[in-house]
C-alpha cells in the first residue's frame, strides 16, 4: 500500500517537528520535540541521507542545528551556513567525550537539532559496546529533558544485542535500514507514543513514495549480532589463534598490543613494560578474570607487572616471591560506567567534577545515593560468579582507576579500599561486595580526590574507575585475621638521617597485620623504619625504641565481620602466633631483650622491634632486591606495598601488593627545584637535608637567631623559650597555620646550650624544621638531623632542614630575617620580653602577599626556600 | 662553654659552700675538689663495613675514700670530659649520702650510639672494658648504665672483663640483665627510694600523708611515683600530674593506674576524661601537701619559687631547683628533699647488685625493699637532723652530711 500523501500533516502542534523526508513524516508521524532518533545502517549513505534532509528542513524551520564530528569516517555533513560544528576526539576517552559533548548540549539548550557522527565508530576507540552504550545512555536523557532532536547512526551486525537492546530502550525513535537489490529499505523499530497500523512495517524507498512491502531479508531480529567490538574479537582472535596455532607473528602480535591496549590502558611506558615483561599468557588470564568489560585500572596494572619484574629480575631471591596469579581478579572500567548511567548519577557526578568542589555534606548525600544504586541481574550473577572463584578468603576491593600509580601522576591514597571478611550466606556476600564496590565508586567524588585533581587541573582527565579485588594474604588468629607482616618499601630512602645510611638503597616502614598502620601515618604508634643499607640502625634507643613501637595491630575481626584496630596483646591473647619470637623483643625490668628461642611466654610484655626478623632472615636483603629491580626497571624510584611471611624455616615470603613511581611528600610529579627566583627573595637555600619533599604553602616563619640565642646570659630566660615556641605552636593550631621554624642547632635537646629544647608537642603545627648551625671559633656543630623526635617528624611529614649559612654552597638571607618586621609583640603581647631573641614574620604583610614555599629534592639533593 | 654552664665549675662551687661551712682545711678542700684519677683513651672499633673508627673514652674515679668508685657510664655524642667529672663529684655525695661503702665515679664515650649497629656497640662496649680492665673490679671502680647504655652493654662489658681476668666476676658492673645477676628491684627503685624519704619528712613535719600529692613529668620515676606514693604512705590523693604535652588536674584525685594506662595509650596525659587542662607551671603552684618534680632541671627558679606552695618537694629529677629557689622556698617553709638524696634509690639498689654479685647470691624483691626502705630512711632523718641543728636549707644539710662523711674517710686513711 502506497502513503496516501493526502494525509501529510498541515498544521501540526509546536512539539511537532519534520525530517525534512515526506515519507519518513508521514510513516511514523513526524517526529516529536525531544525525540533521540538512532538509524541502524549498513551504509553510512544511508544515514548521510536524511541527516542531510534533517539538516535542510531545520534550516528552514530556522532551527539552532549543531553537527557533532568525532568520527573517523568522511563528515556525515558538509559544512555550511546555518549549521555549527562542534568536533571532539574520542581518544581522550569515555569520561572526558561524554563531559564535552554534554557540556556542549548544555551551551546550545533547549529544541536544538543535532546530528551526531557514526556511534558504532567510537568502539574504535574504547575496544567495548559497554561503554557505547553508556554513553548513549549517559547522552540522550539530557537531549529528551532539553527538546532537542538528535540523529545517531549505528552501524549494524556491529553490537551485541545487549549494547543495542540499551539503546533501543533508551532511544525514542530506532529505525533500520537496508539496501536491498539496489533499493533502500527502511523499518522503524520503535516509535515513542506514536502507532499506526503500518509503522512497523518495513517500507521500500521510490523517491518520494514509500511502500510497504514483506521481506525475509528483514527479519523481525535483524539486530541481535554478535558484536565486533575489540574487546571480543581481538580476545576471540588471540585466544583461539594460539590453541589452534593458526596466527601468523605479525597478526599475533598486532593483537596483542591491542589487548594490552584495552586491558592496561595507553600509557606508552606501561605498555612497553608489559610487552617486556607480560607473557602472552599472562595478558589471557587477566582478561579472563575481568568482570564485565575495560581497563584493569594503573593499581592493578602496577601490581601485575611487578610481580612479572621481580620474579624474572631477582633471580637470586625469585622462590621469596611465590606465583600469586590466582589472587586477583578485576572489575572493568566500564562498569563503573555503566553503573552512573544505570543509576542516574552520571550527571551528578558531570556537575560536582565540574566544580571540582563538594561539600562533605554534599558527598554523604551522593554517597547515599551511589549506595542505592544498582546493578543489573547479569552483573550481579557475573559478581557472584567471581566471588566462587575467591572462595571463602577475605578479600580487599581496591580501587584501580586510570589515572592511579601512573608515571604522570601517583593519585595516591585518596580513593577508597574496602576489607571485606566474606561470610555469610551468599546472597549476604554478593551484597557485601557490591557495597564495597560501590562505596569504591563514590570515593571518585570524595572532596579529597576532586580538590586534588583541581590543583593539579586533571578535572576534566578521563578516570576510569576499576576494581581490583584480591583475597587478603594473612592467615586466621583467633578471631581475627592479618598478615604476619606487612608494610610499605621505598627505593629511596628520603630519611636518611645519618650519613651512614645510603638513601639509594631504600626504606621500608614495616608493621605486624595489615598494611594500612604503615600507609596511613597514625600519630602515637609506629611501623618499624628500616634503612635497607643499614637495618639494625635506628634513631631510638634504650626506652625510645618501645616508645616508638608499633602497638595497635589492623585485622579483620572475623567474628564482628569487620576492619578493626586491636592492641597487640589481644591478638596475642588468641594464642601463640607463628614465628612471633622474630617480631617482637621483651621489655623487662624496663629494658628489651630477644626472646630466646621460639619460646615468647604469653605472659611477657612484648615490643614489636622485628629484631631477629632483620638479624636472621633474608627478609631486608629480598625487599632490597625487590627495590633495586623495580628502580632499575622502571627507570625512577618506585614506591610499593607488600605483605610478607615467614615460612617455619625462617624462608621470606613476599606478596607485592602496589606498585608505582614514587614521588616526595607532598609533590605527585616529579620535583623541580625553581631556578629562576630573584635573590632577594630568597630565604635559603641548602644542600644537606634528610627528608625531602614539597611544603605547602606557609604564612609564618619563627626565626629564633642563633646569635642572639647564644648571647642569651640569664639561662632561666633561655630554658623558658621551649615553651615559648610552645605557647605558639599551640596558637597558631587553633589558627589552623602552618609554620617555618628555624632556630640554632638541636631542636629537642635536653642541653640548651646546643638548641632549644622542645619536645614534639611544641612544633607538631610545623610543616618545616630548620636547625641552624653556625660555624663558630672554625667549628661547625653536628646537626641532630632531628633525632630527638625523630619518627614523629616522619609521621608527620615535617621536613627537617639543617642549614649551614658559612658553607659556600648555601645561601642565607641573612638580611631579610634581620629587617623583616617582628610580629610577636603585637600578635602575643605577654611573649614581648622574647621578642629580642624570637622573630615571628608575617610573610605574606612583610612581602606583598607572597607566602613561605618550599621544595627540597633528594634526587638533587638541593633544597629552596622562598617566597612566592 | 661558658664558666657558669660548665657543669664541673658548677660541682665545685657546691662543693665549696659546704666545705666553708664546715671549715675543712686547705689541704681536704682541694682534694675533695678534684678528682682522684681521670682516664681519658682512645678505642679503636672495626665498623660493619669495614672500616675503622676511633671514639674517645673516658672514666673519672672522683674519690674512693668510702670504698670502690661506683658510678654510670654515658654513650652519647655531646660527652665531655668536665661533664663526666662532674657527674663523677655528684655520685661521691650521693653514695656518701645514703650512706654506703662506695666513692664516686663516672665514665663515658663521646659517640652517638644511635648510628651504631648492635655488632659495633658490641665491639665498643668491650674496647672500653680493654682500655681501662686494670682499673675495674669490684674492690676498685664498679660501671652501671646511664645515659644510652643498657643492661645488654652491661653484659658484654662484664663478659669482656671476665675474660681478661679468667674468672667469675658479676660484681665489676651493675645494671646487668637479670639472668646475668642483675638485681631485682631496680626498675622502681628510685622513684620508691624518694617515696620512702617523703614518709619520713610527712612523720617529720607532721604532714597528712593521706592528703594531695602532684607529679610534674610523667617518665618513668614519675609514674611510679604516682603508684608508690599511696602504697608506702598508705593514702594520699594525686590531684594532677602533667608532661610536656601539658598537665590534668582534678582536685578529687584520679587513679594514678588509670593515667599510667591512658599514658600508654595516647603517649601523653593531656585529655584524661574528667580532668581540667594545666599547665606544667601552674601545676607546681598547686596547694598540695607533696610536689614530685620529676622532669626537668631549673624548673623551680627564683621567679615562681615565691608561689609555691607544697609542703615537701621531692626532687625525683636532677637538679630542678635553682640555688636562688632554694633559699626562698626555705624561707617560706617549703620543705624540699634534694634530688641526690631523693633520687639516690637507684645507686642504692645498684649497690646491693654488686654485693649480691660479689655473694654469688640474690635477694629477693623484699629483701631489696626492706634494705632500699632502711638505707633511704636512715639518709633522711640524718640529713635532717644535720638541717635542723645548723638551720640550713636541706640540700645544704645534704651536702654537709656527705662532705662530712668523706672527708672523715679521708681523714682515717691519713691522706690529709
Amino acid at each position: 500500500m502506497m502513503i496516501d500523501m493526502q494525509r501529510w500533516p498541515t498544521a501540526k502542534d509546536e512539539r511537532w517537528v519534520s525530517g525534512g523526508v515526506a515519507g519518513l513524516d508521514a510513516l511514523i508521524d513526524g517526529f516529536r520535540l525531544g525525540d533521540n532518533v538512532v538509524w541502524q545502517v549498513d551504509t553510512l549513505e544511508t544515514y548521510r541521507h536524511f541527516a542531510h534532509a534533517f539538516f535542510r528542513q531545520a534550516v528552514r524551520d530556522q532551527r539552532t542545528f549543531i553537527y557533532i564530528r568525532f568520527g573517523a569516517h568522511a563528515p556525515i555533513l558538509a559544512s555550511q551556513p546555518g549549521m555549527v560544528i562542534e568536533s571532539f576526539d574520542p581518544r581522550d576517552g569515555f569520561d572526558v567525550f561524554s563531559a564535552q559533548v554534554n557540556r556542549i548540549i548544555t551551551h546550545w539548550g533547549a529544541r536544538a537539532f543535532y546530528v551526531f557522527d557514526n556511534l558504532s565508530g567510537l568502539v574504535d576507540w574504547w575496544a567495548t559496546d559497554e561503554l557505547l552504550a553508556s554513553f548513549f545512555r549517559a547522552t540522550c536523557p539530557y537531549l529528551f529533558e532539553l527538546d532537542t532532536v538528535a540523529y545517531f547512526a549505528l552501524e549494524r551486525d556491529h553490537h551485541s544485542d545487549e549494547a543495542v537492546r540499551i539503546i533501543r530502550d533508551t532511544t525514542q525513535v530506532l529505525i533500520d535500514s537496508i539496501v536491498l537489490d539496489e533499493a533502500l529499505h527502511v523499518r522503524p523499530l520503535k516509535v515513542w507514543q506514536r502507532h499506526s497500523p503500518q509503522m512497523f512495517l518495513p517500507h521500500r524507498v521510490e523517491a518520494e513514495d514509500w511502500i510497504p512491502v514483506m521481506l525475509e531479508a528483514m527479519p523481525e531480529t535483524a539486530l541481535v549480532h554478535e558484536t565486533t567490538a575489540p574487546w571480543v574479537t581481538v580476545y576471540n582472535d588471540l585466544a583461539v589463534g594460539v590453541r589452534d596455532g593458526t596466527l601468523d607473528r605479525a597478526s599475533a602480535g598486532r593483537l596483542r598490543r591491542k589487548l594490552t591496549r584495552m586491558l592496561l590502558g595507553t600509557d606508552e611506558k606501561i605498555l612497553h613494560l608489559a610487552d617486556r615483561f607480560l607473557s602472552l599468557d599472562a595478558l589471557l588470564h587477566i582478561r579472563r578474570r575481568v568482570v564485565g568489560t575495560g581497563r584493569i585500572g594503573g593499581k592493578a596494572a602496577g601490581m601485575i607487572l611487578a610481580r612479572a619484574i621481580v620474579r624474572q629480575q631477582c633471580d637470586d631471591v625469585a622462590s621469596a616471591f611465590p606465583l600469586l596469579d590466582e589472587d586477583a581478579f578485576h572489575v572493568g572500567s566500564d562498569v563503573f560506567y555503566a553503573f552512573l548511567v544505570h543509576n542516574d548519577l552520571f550527571r551528578a557526578r558531570l556537575s560536582v567534577t565540574r566544580t571540582g568542589v563538594v561539600s562533605h555534606e554534599d558527598y554523604a548525600e551522593l554517597e547515599r545515593r551511589f549506595l542505592a544504586g544498582t546493578f543489573d541481574a547479569a552483573r550481579i550473577d557475573a559478581f557472584a560468579e567471581l566471588l566462587d572463584a575467591l572462595g571463602d578468603a577475605p578479600y580487599i576491593v581496591r580501587s584501580s582507576s586510570l589515572l592511579e600509580d601512573g608515571f604522570g601522576n601517583a593519585f595516591a591514597g585518596k580513593y577508597r579500599s574496602e576489607f571485606c571478611v566474606n561470610a555469610g550466606t551468599r546472597e549476604e556476600r554478593v551484597e557485601a561486595f557490591m557495597r564495597a564496590v560501590k562505596l569504591v565508586y563514590a570515593s571518585t567524588l570524595n572532596p579529597d580526590a576532586l580538590s586534588y585533581r583541581r590543583n593539579r587541573g586533571m578535572l576534566d582527565s578521563d578516570e576510569q574507575m576499576a576494581i581490583l579485588v584480591q583475597r587478603v594474604a594473612g592467615q586466621p588468629h583467633g578471631r581475627y585475621f592479618l598478615p604476619s607482616l606487612a608494610g610499605v618499601a621505598f627505593s629511596r630512602n628520603l630519611y636518611a638521617w645519618t650519613d651512614r645510611i645510603d638513601p639509594r638503597a631504600g626504606m621500608i616502614r614495616l608493621v605486624f597485620g595489615l598494611g594500612t598502620r604503615a600507609v596511613n601515618r597514625v600519630s602515637r604508634d609506629y611501623p618499624r623504619m628500616i634503612a635497607v643499607s643499614h637495618p639494625e640502625l635506628r634513631p631510638e634507643i634504650g626506652e625510645e625504641v618501645a616508645a616508638y613501637s608499633q602497638r595497635h595491630v589492623d585485622v579483620l575481626d572475623l567474628d564482628a565481620a569487620t576492619f578493626a584496630t586491636v592492641r597487640l596483646r589481644e591478638i596475642l591473647k588468641q594464642g601463640p602466633f607463628p614465628e612471633l619470637h622474630r617480631y617482637v623483643s621483651i621489655m623487662q625490668e624496663g629494658y628489651l631483650t630477644e626472646p630466646v628461642g621460639r619460646r615468647v611466654q604469653p605472659a611477657a610484655d612484648v615490643v614489636l622491634t622485628f629484631n631477629r626478623l632483620l638479624k636472621e632472615t633474608d627478609f631486608v636483603r629480598v625487599i632490597g632486591r625487590m627495590l633495586a629491580a623495580l628502580e632499575e626497571i622502571y627507570e625512577h624510584p618506585v614506591d610499593t606495598e607488600f605483605t610478607a611471611a615467614l615460612t617455619a624455616d625462617g624462608a621470606v615470603e613476599v606478596n607485592v601488593l602496589q606498585c608505582r613511581p614514587m614521588w616526595l611528600p607532598g609533590a605527585q610529579a616529579r620535583v623541580e627545584v625553581p631556578t629562576d627566583i630573584a635573590p632577594d627573595a630568597i630565604c635559603f637555600r641548602t644542600n644537606r637535608f634528610i627528608n625531602g619533599g614539597v611544603a605547602d604553602p606557609i604564612r609564618y616563619i619563627l626565626y629564633v637567631d642563633p646569635r642572639a640565642y647564644a648571647r642569651i646570659e640569664d639561662e632561666q630566660y633561655r630554658r623558658t623559650l621551649p615553651r615559648v615556641v610552645g605557647q605558639i605552636n599551640q596558637d597558631m593550631r587553633s589558627r589552623g597555620e602552618r609554620l617555618l621554624m628555624m632556630g640554632p642547632g638541636r631542636w629537642g635537646s635536653s642541653n640548651p646550650e646546643l638548641g632549644i629544647g622542645v619536645g614534639y608537642a611544641d612544633i607538631d603545627q610545623v610543616s618545616v624544621l630548620v636547625e641552624l648551625a653556625h660555624e663558630e671559633d672554625g667549628h661547625v656543630p653536628e646537626v641532630s638531623y632531628g633525632t630527638h623526635f625523630f619518627q614523629d617528624l616522619v609521621e608527620a611529614e615535617i621536613i627537617y632542614l639543617p642549614v649551614y649559612p658559612s658553607d659556600p654552597d648555601t645561601a642565607f638571607n641573612d638580611a631579610f630575617f634581620h629587617s623583616a618586621t617582628n610580629v610577636l609583640p603585637s600578635l602575643y603581647p605577654t611573649l614581648r620580653p622574647y621578642a629580642e631573641v624570637v622573630t615571628l614574620i608575617d610573610v605574606p604583610a612583610e612581602r606583598g602577599g607572597c607566602q613561605v614555599q618550599l621544595v627540597a629534592d633528594p634526587e638533587t639533593r638541593q633544597a629552596v626556600c622562598y617566597m612566592a | 662553654m661558658s664558666e657558669n654552664l660548665n657543669p664541673f665549675k658548677v660541682a665545685q662551687t657546691q662543693f665549696d659552700e659546704a666545705a666553708e661551712r664546715l671549715g675543712l682545711e686547705p689541704a681536704m678542700r682541694t682534694l675533695l675538689r678534684w678528682p682522684r684519677r681521670e682516664y681519658s683513651f682512645t678505642i679503636p672499633v672495626k665498623m660493619d663495613d669495614g672500616s675503622s673508627q676511633v671514639f674517645h673514652g673516658y672514666r673519672v674515679q672522683y674519690n674512693d675514700a668510702r670504698g670502690p668508685t661506683k658510678g654510670g657510664l654515658r654513650w652519647h655524642p655531646e660527652e665531655t670530659i668536665d661533664t663526666v667529672r662532674a657527674l663523677a663529684a655528684w655520685m661521691t655525695w650521693k653514695t656518701a649520702v645514703v650512706d654506703i661503702p662506695l666513692g664516686g665515679g663516672k665514665g663515658g664515650v663521646t659517640c652517638d650510639p644511635k648510628k651504631l649497629s648492635e655488632g659495633e656497640k658490641e665491639r665498643l662496649a668491650r674496647g672500653w672494658v680493654r682500655a681501662v680492665a686494670r682499673e675495674l673490679g669490684e674492690h676498685r671502680d664498679v660501671p652501671a648504665p646511664d645515659v644510652y647504655t643498657t643492661p645488654q652493654i652491661m653484659a658484654w662489658m662484664m663478659d669482656e672483663f671476665e675474660t681478661i681476668v679468667g674468672r667469675s666476676h658479676p660484681a665489676v658492673i651493675t645494671g646487668k640483665p637479670l639472668p646475668l645477676g642483675g638485681s631485682q628491684g631496680r626498675n622502681d627503685a628510685t622513684a620508691r627510694g624518694g617515696v620512702y624519704t617523703v614518709r619520713e619528712a610527712c612523720a617529720a613535719l607532721d604532714i597528712d600523708p593521706g592528703g594531695a600529692y602532684a607529679i610534674q613529668g610523667f617518665g618513668n620515676a614519675g609514674q611510679f611515683a604516682a603508684l608508690l606514693h599511696r602504697q608506702v604512705l598508705g593514702g594520699g590523693k594525686l590531684v594532677a600530674v602533667s608532661d610536656t604535652s601539658g598537665g590534668i588536674y582534678q582536685p578529687d584525685g584520679f587513679d594514678p593506674e588509670e593515667i599510667i594506662d591512658y599514658k600508654k595509650k595516647n603517649g601523653k596525659v593531656a585529655g584524661f576524661p574528667g580532668t581540667q587542662p594545666i599547665s606544667n607551671e601552674e601545676l607546681l603552684e598547686l596547694e598540695v601537701n607533696v610536689l614530685y618534680p620529676s622532669a626537668l632541671e631549673n624548673v623551680i627558679t627564683a621567679e615562681n619559687a615565691g608561689r609555691i606552695k607544697a609542703r615537701i618537694s621531692c626532687e625525683l629529677a636532677n637538679g630542678p631547683t635553682t640555688p636562688e629557689a632554694d633559699e626562698i622556698l626555705f624561707k617560706n617553709g617549703v620543705h624540699v628533699i634534694p634530688d641526690f638524696l631523693a633520687n639516690a634509690g637507684g645507686v642504692t639498689v645498684s649497690y646491693f647488685e654488686q654485693v649480691q654479685g660479689t655473694y654469688n647470691y640474690y635477694w629477693p624483691l623484699e629483701q631489696i625493699h626492706t634494705s632500699l626502705d632502711a638505707h633511704m630512711t636512715r639518709a633522711y632523718q640524718e640529713v635532717r637532723q644535720l638541717q635542723q641543728e645548723m638551720n640550713v636549707h636541706p640540700r645544704l644539710a645534704a651536702y654537709l652530711v656527705s662532705v662530712t662523711r668523706v672527708a672523715e674517710a679521708v681523714k682515717l686513711r691519713g691522706w690529709v
